[in-house]
């Protein structure tokens, strides 16, 4: 079905064994002897990457981030506030008391939204004039208006987004996913991280696995023909003479195992080199664009300057989530790009034309494709911004109440859930703090967050730390 | 289905393994002073270590393996102790030395060798979660944190008492004042991740305590406190009040970076600079009058940032603020006071002119002005008095709770306060006392702690399997009786770390073969995990004894010890985006030992960061060993590896020629230590010839039968 013939063919027992259990990375052997508790997964040790069932029925099978880094304006997208309009220049109301943030705008004046909403959709749901083309998908979006994170700065934040915590050294929401479900897919990574020409904030611990063995980390893909790190033998070496090369390495290797037989590390060794050969042949045309065709391509925007860039990552996602990658996060702006602490006008028109289309048409081809209802889409970035000015026409960090998107898996879109107050600083109503939304998403893939456990330093570790609510408003 | 069979595991696991029911605090409690144990076959024996492996083997009607062969021993021994591989004149030299004390010889010279402590440190330094970089966002360099890791490599190869090295690195400042090493050695306090722009400073402040308070608790005492932050330990018997009591020992932190060199430098300097200062007084003074409006615009910018209870510490000096004002206040000086620094290059028109004019005639100047010294990053105490600690309810630093004094937790049995904490006029005296309750020689943690640690480095599992979790959630030791007693013998031996890997590397039960003998098979069904020692454990290399010995078979190591970090290069994809990452500009620098690598908390160097290298982002007690396919496409593809493939085969080949059988022979023996045997040579042999009759290259050939050879299971792992 996925281009089978691209697959090179194994006749050992080894290969048969290898294809039907091990996946991308797979066969750690890290020190799991002491790492669960009743409801924790058990990974098999030699293929710690094998599926597993999800302890409760799932109502998705994958997840699409769309990360957008440097904090999104909601009151200029999603959020409209009326009463922000007319009170253009007013300081906060004293009743808001003290408002900490980065840069020390909370006593400054508040900004009124340039951007005129529009009621989209049979929900109605309330888009700005950025949006045109997200608008036409309203009614697939559940918008939730009061979400909350603890950072203030955007390393603490996106790193708290991606992993629970603002300080670093907890393993990431994907990879506690792989941890948790395993990867259908044996021929590519179960996570995998597609970013800009940026780099995201924090860089690697966003996808890392901190306590945990590196067997569940994200796989970073990079644009162009080479996605993986080391993926193609080096120029100038053929096919045939890495295949030559493979092959004195597997004889040395099965006599050194002959005296060795019990040692499932090696032959783990041995079948890593095999799963390594098949990527090469298999990864890229998996990233191959050039079979999809001019009409989708248009739709996903790449004859526009400005999101060319952005939708081929998105066009890239689908063709990731089509060969069943578990976890898909794809940043749109890595390296702050949204953080418009100043010329937000600037600033938003330039990232909403580079996210706007691609994200919408990723959306509709996942929908038409039959994909997006086993798909779990989350839009958002670390936190949203203030409704108070910085200088004359900056917005500075809000991490009080800002708005993120979901769609498929489950979620019952055209919704609106939550509520901030009427400047939209912080959420009043259905608070989901990041832990809840965490919470949410192992939700929708059939995990507890409660369950989902690492032992480590003492502790049944969980993604979610000591908090988390499933928020279900979503699904029903 | 699966549970079943796990529980059967567990079970035999247990049955097995620790024969006897340990109590959850047995590590808490007073060592006891075992004797070795009669055994049946006493020609097994080297030392007494043996006794207390072997008796448990026989009691399970097992016993040692086969005794490793010479080659085997040697790579094993090499690997383990300074973490490179044996030449084959090395190899040679052993295995004919016919000395009945040829193994002691060989450890002995390993023991003396410089490598002991480069090797020892890398493990040390994953406890110290020890970084060159803050890691957060910026990720700024430490320019000066190198000097702790060769403070590491140089205690451990002097064979510095451990106890000494615990008090050096908990109060060094304390207790030995004016001991340069020692000061350094306090380094390890100050490795926290750090985010210097931080505008929630009570928030970063706790941060940093947690952080300390943890590493030190992993790594002196094993245990996990980190728990006991927001609740009484459910398992445990740490409650709450000891993390926070523990924690008031650091309470009055303070780092600072202090120069480097003999008082005679430093007041030398000194004299220099009060001279130049006085010489550009006037001129100084002009250019600050100048500077002051866009200064005091650009701090007012950068105050403002700061909630106006933080701000306001701007207006008290220094020496009018409160111990916990000092400690926030130099976290907002240290932001808004360096944005008043270069404001001069941002100034316009007829100021800036001014402002140029006067800065070329502060060069003139420069001639008197005296280098700037070289600095050491040390932690010392704010002052003699320490900022309340307070126990924080659920760990959250805004809710308070009572106030609690600095005090050794009270389910340690055993231990007594050795001394009482006594300020003195620069410090509180609080880190000298825990330093000092840590280092008596019957405290029933410190000892047993780091005994296990050493054995965990030989033997890949420590007898308490979780190095760092002594508590009750933690294993409980397979040979409680042998680690009892290398711990009364290591304080006995004056804490001397290489008379403990003297000792366990000079046993009979480290010197088994790691591979099953046909007799053995039944051990396999008794005791699969090999928690008995019925043989010798296999281990994957380090990412960095990877990569030194990579270096090494090529003949590109280069030796040099010590100093400012390096920066090998890095693969082209990386490089684009890498920040702070200055490859070094010579080779020769590029090559030397993994242990000099730059650590940045932000780029880990890839090929140590897959395999296994922790972030440093807290402390790591045991590293993973994963095998993943990226590993794969590393070793293979990348072209730091062709690289050094490229110079491995001109060594070899400067070696042994053209000839292939000498060529096969001489790159087998020196990548994995022995000669290969009949079949490996076949299908060596075979390789290089259908390579030469496709290439026609006998280079080409000759670099892809060494880069195959880099990739050998054999080359990765020990026997």
């Amino acid at each position: 079905m996925f281009g089978k013939s691209h697959i090179p063919r194994f006749s050992s027992r080894r290969e048969f064994l290898a294809a039907a259990g091990g996946g991308f990375g797979a066969l750690a052997f890290a020190a799991m002897a002491h790492t669960q508790d009743k409801t924790s997964p058990r990974p098999d040790p030699a293929n710690p990457l094998a599926l597993q069932q999800s302890p409760f029925a799932p109502k998705a099978d994958r997840v699409l981030f769309l990360f957008m880094e440097g904090g999104p304006s909601q009151v200029d997208l999603f959020d409209p506030k009326p009463e922000l309009t007319k009170r253009h220049g007013q300081p906060l109301p004293a009743s808001f008391g003290k408002v900490i943030t980065p840069m020390g705008t909370g006593s400054n004046k508040l900004l009124a939204s340039k951007r005129k909403f529009h009621k989209c959709g049979q929900s109605e749901i309330e888009m700005s004039d950025w949006l045109p083309f997200m608008s036409q998908c309203a009614d697939d979006f559940a918008v939730v208006r009061s979400c909350q994170a603890d950072g203030l700065n955007h390393v603490g934040s996106v790193c708290q987004m991606n992993t629970g915590s603002i300080l670093a050294g907890r393993p990431s929401l994907g990879s506690w996913v792989t941890y948790g479900l395993g990867s259908p897919n044996q021929n590519l990574p179960g996570f995998v991280v597609l970013t800009d020409s940026g780099e995201v904030t924090g860089g690697p611990r966003n996808w890392g696995t901190g306590f945990m063995p590196a067997t569940y980390q994200g796989t970073l893909f990079r644009s162009g023909a080479k996605p993986i790190l080391d993926l193609d033998p080096p120029d100038g070496v053929s096919a045939e003479r890495q295949r030559d090369k493979l092959k004195l390495i597997r004889e040395l290797d099965d006599i050194h195992r002959q005296a060795r037989p019990d040692d499932l590390q090696l032959s783990a060794r041995l079948n890593s080199y095999e799963l390594a050969f098949r990527m090469q042949a298999y990864a890229p045309e998996a990233v191959d664009l050039a079979q999809e065709s001019e009409a989708t391509k248009r739709a996903y925007g790449f004859d526009r300057k400005e999101c060319a860039d952005y939708a081929h990552r998105c066009l890239l996602a689908r063709r990731l989530l089509e060969r069943n990658v578990r976890f898909v996060q794809v940043y749109c702006g890595a390296g702050s790009q949204w953080d418009a602490h100043s010329d937000l006008e600037g600033n938003h028109t330039r990232l909403c034309a580079r996210m706007d289309q691609p994200t919408a048409a990723l959306l509709k081809d996942l929908k038409q494709r039959g994909l997006l209802e086993r798909t779990l889409v989350v839009w958002g970035g670390e936190f949203g911004r203030t409704p108070m000015t910085e200088g004359t026409n900056g917005r500075d960090h809000d991490p009080y109440g800002f708005t993120m998107l979901f769609a498929g898996g489950g979620v019952k879109g055209g919704r609106v859930i939550g509520r901030t107050d009427e400047f939209g600083l912080r959420a009043v109503e259905d608070h989901a703090h990041v832990h809840d939304l965490h919470a949410t998403i192992l939700y929708a893939l059939g995990l507890d967050h409660l369950g989902l456990t690492y032992f480590h330093n003492g502790r049944h570790e969980r993604l979610t730390i000591d908090a988390g609510h499933v928020i279900n408003k979503l699904f029903s | 289905m699966r549970m079943p069979l796990v529980m059967v595991l567990m079970v035999s696991v247990i049955a097995v393994a620790t024969g006897g029911e340990l109590p959850a605090d047995w590590a808490f409690k007073p060592r006891t002073t075992p004797t070795p144990p009669a055994v049946r076959d006493a020609t097994l024996i080297r030392n007494p270590i043996d006794r207390f492996i072997l008796s448990k083997l026989e009691t399970n009607r097992l016993s040692f393996a086969a005794p490793a062969s010479r080659t085997m021993l040697i790579r094993r021994l090499y690997f383990d102790l300074i973490g490179l591989p044996p030449t084959p004149a090395q190899i040679d030299a052993f295995a004919n030395n016919s000395s009945p004390k040829a193994v002691e010889q060989l450890v002995e010279s390993l023991l003396k060798s410089p490598q002991f402590g480069e090797r020892q440190a890398t493990l040390w330094l994953d406890l110290a979660r020890y970084a060159e970089s803050d890691g957060f966002k910026a990720d700024d360099t430490r320019t000066n944190a190198w000097r702790y890791r060769d403070y590491v490599i140089e205690s451990f190869n002097r064979d510095k008492p451990y106890d000494r090295f615990v008090e050096e690195q908990i109060a060094g400042d304390e207790l030995f004042p004016g001991d340069r090493d020692a000061a350094i050695a306090t380094g390890f306090l100050r490795h926290w991740p750090d985010e210097y722009n931080a505008v929630n400073l009570e928030q970063r402040r706790q941060e940093i305590l947690n952080d300390i308070t943890d590493t030190n608790a992993l790594a002196f005492l094993g245990l996990t406190a980190g728990c006991a932050k927001c609740h009484d330990h459910k398992f445990d018997p740490i409650p709450q009040v000891d993390y926070y009591r523990l924690q008031a020992f650091f309470a009055a932190y303070w780092p600072i970076d202090v120069p480097v060199g003999t008082d005679a430098e430093i007041a030398a300097a000194k004299r220099k600079h009060d001279d130049w200062l006085k010489q550009t007084a006037e001129l100084r003074s002009k250019i600050n009058d100048l500077e002051k409006p866009a200064r005091e615009s650009a701090q007012r910018k950068q105050r403002s940032r700061f909630d106006e209870e933080y701000a306001a510490l701007l207006d008290i000096r220094f020496e009018q603020r409160s111990p916990i004002q000092k400690q926030i206040g130099a976290m907002i000086d240290k932001q808004v006071i360096a944005s008043g620094k270069d404001v001069g290059k941002s100034m316009k028109g007829a100021a800036k002119d001014q402002w140029t004019a006067m800065m070329k005639q502060m060069e003139q100047y420069d001639r008197l002005k005296p280098p700037t010294l070289p600095s050491m990053a040390i932690c010392t105490d704010v002052g003699p008095e320490a900022p309340k600690t307070h126990l924080l309810k659920r760990g959250n630093w805004r809710s308070p709770g009572d106030e609690v004094a600095p005090g050794f937790p009270t389910a340690v049995m055993g231990a007594k306060p050795q001394s009482v904490i006594k300020e003195n006029s620069n410090t509180t005296g609080r880190r000298a006392a825990l330093a000092k309750w840590l280092t008596q020689p019957d405290h029933p943690l410190t000892a047993r702690v780091v005994v296990n640690r050493v054995w965990q480095s030989h033997f890949g599992k420590g007898i308490v399997g979780t190095s760092s979790d002594f508590g009750a959630q933690g294993d409980r030791p397979t040979h409680p009786e042998l680690l009892d007693w290398l711990a009364n013998e290591f304080v006995r031996s004056g804490w001397s770390l290489k008379w403990l890997h003297r000792t366990i590397v000079t046993s009979a039960t480290y010197q088994q073969s790691s591979l099953i003998s046909d007799s053995k098979e039944s051990a396999q069904s008794i005791d699969s995990e090999n928690r008995l020692l019925w043989r010798m454990n296999r281990r994957r290399l380090e990412g960095e004894s990877l990569r030194d010995a990579m270096l090494s078979v090529s003949g590109q190591l280069n030796p040099k010890a010590g100093g400012p970090s390096i920066y090998p290069d890095l693969p082209d994809e990386i490089k684009k985006s890498a920040k702070n990452w200055p490859t070094s500009a010579k080779a020769e620098d590029r090559n030397r030992r993994s242990v000099y690598v730059a650590v940045r908390r932000n780029l880990r160097y890839p090929l140590l960061a897959l395999f296994d290298a922790p972030d440093a982002n807290e402390t790591c007690a045991r590293r993973f060993a994963t095998t993943t396919a990226p590993q794969a496409l590393m070793l293979l593809n990348d072209d730091l590896i062709v690289g050094i493939a490229r110079q491995f085969a001109d060594h070899v080949s400067s070696i042994a020629g053209k000839e292939p059988a000498a060529v096969v022979r001489t790159a087998f023996k020196m990548a994995v230590g022995r000669e290969p045997n009949s079949e490996e040579r076949t299908a060596m042999l075979q390789f290089l010839e259908r390579r030469l009759q496709t290439s026609g290259e006998t280079t080409d050939a000759v670099t892809d039968f060494c880069h195959a050879i880099l990739n050998l299971n054999e080359f990765l792992f020990v026997d």
